[in-house]
């Protein structure tokens, strides 16, 4: 192990590295921090110019932009509430009510912090553990993937409460419904394409995410503008960021929760399929439910734990992602699927023989990671005043600009003027969910992992001879899946619990 | 609330979701697919009884009784914005990126309150011709900039 961090601080400490390091995380923050701009547009775009790099120094440079990118990609969550990718949806929940009274420095600082410590912390466990988790992660068979992938799903729903928790499920079974839209992959044939060839190819991500996080958050602000008395307090946010420290109580709160999170994230990231958005949403429901009745009632309301969470679990999960891709050549996100279709540009097969055939580019991209999340803190901490000063630009020119990017973002991927076409009718029906209180993140992921979820489990029952039983009979299966229900069971119990607590204290009062 | 926000949504999606199970029996299948435990309907099959369950759930036992209040929305500027990003859509290739995407910006700056075209000009021009030059010099990225009758030589 010791040469091969001497391999790779050999090739990553190089000149000409260190520069696309930080060409990388600027490029990626910037891009990051343009709502409608993601981390896969954003890797996308930096394939051009780093398919005319040698390989190591392409994937350092693709690395940076990923991480730069993640981080961009809070900033506009917490400033403006509208998150460039769906791993940073959680992090709008407490950041932008924070920026909203006036913290925005405190936010934007402790998703810095979150962020370093994130992918730092998980940086050291992909060093120490990587060759183990990987033969952990190729014990798991389709049938555990496909429990997993239950669990994240309803994991998510659970964390929405009690009486949202239908609405969030009904959320995840469209996201679900959404992606079997295109050509089924095992049988080649055509599924709710309404025989349109523009969606042979099912519907793109970055189209679903851009036009109901950015498209209709712009659309919102223009359906609903803010009164005089939100105006006036959105410039004063900006022209006072707040203190950008972090009190002593602050960090003692922050540690623990950086410590869980990031090995949360990065455990998750890890797994193929559950990538950065499910690990953001998990943290963020754990600690929640970690916080008791009293901090929990906090989360959503600018909560120091519900920003770190987050932000630490897909730093982590960024991270952990690469082991995957690495020593598996199975991509554990759709940012690494991309830069997977990166690596066999250059003609390297990522997976076992990676360690043994291309050791420089196996360890600089772990070194690289370290050098990277430095960089992103030294560059980011001292220009947050300087990125804050978006909030300072009138709506007037700002929403019509996130608009345009949200467009731009989607149309540069694919080229084709359908998709703008289809943005339109999904920020439609985005708007009038967003007016009926039905929340968009569930249906997210619920459209990320329905293709997965399909495949393995179709492959499960393939090798079952098409028998269920699976589901009952293999231990680790039938362990996720009950956590799972655990899941599902667990806001009614505690419901019934508090209640129960409720009238039994109420007599003893009365008697008293 | 008879008619409560939940209520609303729920009887939206179980529309989609019905509609969803009516169309997922247009998928095509095989004739040997017939007796397999898993084909190409089964999943969409699968999730329309889930969502026509749920969406159930929700119009019965709805999780909130607020009403929906309309007021001070202004759904005639989000009907522009609509039709403007449409109209985009539409023109971005024969008008080319610079002037299509200018006129978007402008349109839409003037929908939300600027006035002075100066002011228009001076902001959406340099900063759609920055990013044209940004995308194509800098990463590499064609994008026609103006409407192709200009750009063709001989």
């Amino acid at each position: 192990m010791l040469d091969g961090i001497l391999i790779g601080l050999s090739t990553a400490l190089t000149f000409q590295n260190l520069l696309f390091v930080m060409l990388g995380c600027l490029v990626g923050t910037f891009i990051g921090m343009l709502p409608g701009l993601g981390p896969m547009s954003a890797i996308a775009l930096m394939i051009p110019i780093a398919a005319s790099l040698e390989p190591s120094a392409g994937i350092i440079l693709m690395a940076a932009v990923y991480y730069g990118a993640i981080f961009g990609g809070s900033t506009s969550s917490i400033l403006i509430n509208a998150p460039g990718v769906a791993s940073t949806v959680a992090t709008s929940f407490d950041g932008y009510p924070m920026a909203k009274k006036g913290m925005a420095g405190k936010a934007l600082a402790i998703a810095a912090y979150s962020s370093f410590s994130g992918g730092v912390i998980a940086a050291l466990f992909l060093l120490i553990a990587a060759p183990f988790l990987a033969s952990v992660s190729l014990s798991f068979q389709s049938t555990d993937y496909f429990a997993l992938m239950v669990l994240g799903l309803v994991a998510v729903a659970a964390f929405a409460g009690k009486g949202d928790m239908a609405k969030a499920l009904l959320m995840t079974v469209v996201g679900l419904m959404l992606s079997t839209v295109g050509t089924d992959q095992t049988q080649g044939v055509p599924r709710f394409t309404l025989g349109m060839i523009d969606l042979i190819d099912g519907i793109s991500f970055l189209l679903l995410v851009m036009a109901t996080f950015a498209l209709s958050e712009a659309l919102m602000a223009v359906l609903k503008p803010k009164g005089d008395a939100d105006r006036l307090k959105e410039k004063e946010a900006s022209a006072n960021l707040g203190s950008m420290a972090v009190s002593k109580e602050e960090v003692k709160e922050m540690a623990p929760v950086i410590g869980r999170s990031s090995l949360l994230g990065f455990l998750i990231g890890v797994l193929p399929g559950a990538g950065a958005t499910i690990a953001s949403f998990l943290a963020y429901g754990t600690e929640q439910r970690l916080a008791g009745p009293k901090k929990g009632k906090e989360f959503g309301k600018g909560s120091v734990r519900g920003l770190s969470a987050p932000e630490t679990a897909n730093n982590a999960a960024a991270t952990g992602s690469f082991v995957p891709l690495l020593t598996l050549g199975i991509p554990g996100s759709g940012t690494t699927a991309i830069m997977l279709g990166a690596l066999i540009g250059y003609g390297i097969q990522p997976g076992p023989r990676l360690y043994i055939d291309q050791p420089d580019v196996f360890w600089s991209v772990i070194v690289s990671m370290w050098i990277g999340n430095i960089i992103l803190l030294i560059l980011n901490l001292p220009l947050i005043p300087y990125i804050a000063r978006i909030l300072a630009i009138p709506s007037r020119f700002l929403l019509p600009l996130i608009l345009f990017f949200s467009l731009i973002g989607v149309y540069f991927v694919s080229f084709n003027t359908f998709d703008i076409q289809l943005m339109v009718v999904f920020a439609i029906a985005a708007i009038i969910l967003r007016i009926l209180d039905f929340p968009m993140a569930p249906m997210i992921l619920g459209f990320i992992l329905g293709g997965m979820m399909e495949e393995n489990l179709r492959r499960a029952l393939l090798i079952n001879n098409d028998s269920w039983s699976f589901l009952w009979e293999r231990p680790l299966t039938l362990s996720i899946l009950v956590i799972a229900g655990l899941c599902l069971i667990a806001p009614f119990v505690s419901a019934r619990i508090a209640a129960w607590r409720q009238a039994k204290s109420e007599p003893e009062l009365e008697g008293d | 609330m008879l008619l409560s926000k939940d209520r609303i949504g729920g009887v939206l999606l179980l529309l989609f979701c019905l509609t969803y199970g009516y169309l997922s029996q247009d998928i095509r299948l095989l004739p040997f697919q017939a007796n397999v435990a898993f084909h190409a309907r089964t999943m969409p099959e699968v999730l329309a009884v889930l969502g026509i369950g749920l969406s159930l759930i929700v119009i019965v036992f709805p999780g909130s009784s607020e009403g929906l209040d309309m007021r001070g929305y202004d759904w005639p500027k989000v009907i522009v914005f609509l039709v403007l990003m449409s109209a985009y859509g539409l023109t971005i290739r024969p008008l080319g990126f610079i002037i299509s995407t200018s006129l978007f910006l402008m349109i839409g700056f003037r929908l939300l309150g600027e006035r002075k075209i100066p002011v228009l000009l001076m902001v959406a021009v340099p900063l759609v011709v920055a990013f044209w030059v940004l995308m194509t010099q800098g990463l590499d990225v064609f994008i026609e900039p103006l409407p192709s009758f200009l750009t063709k030589k001989g």
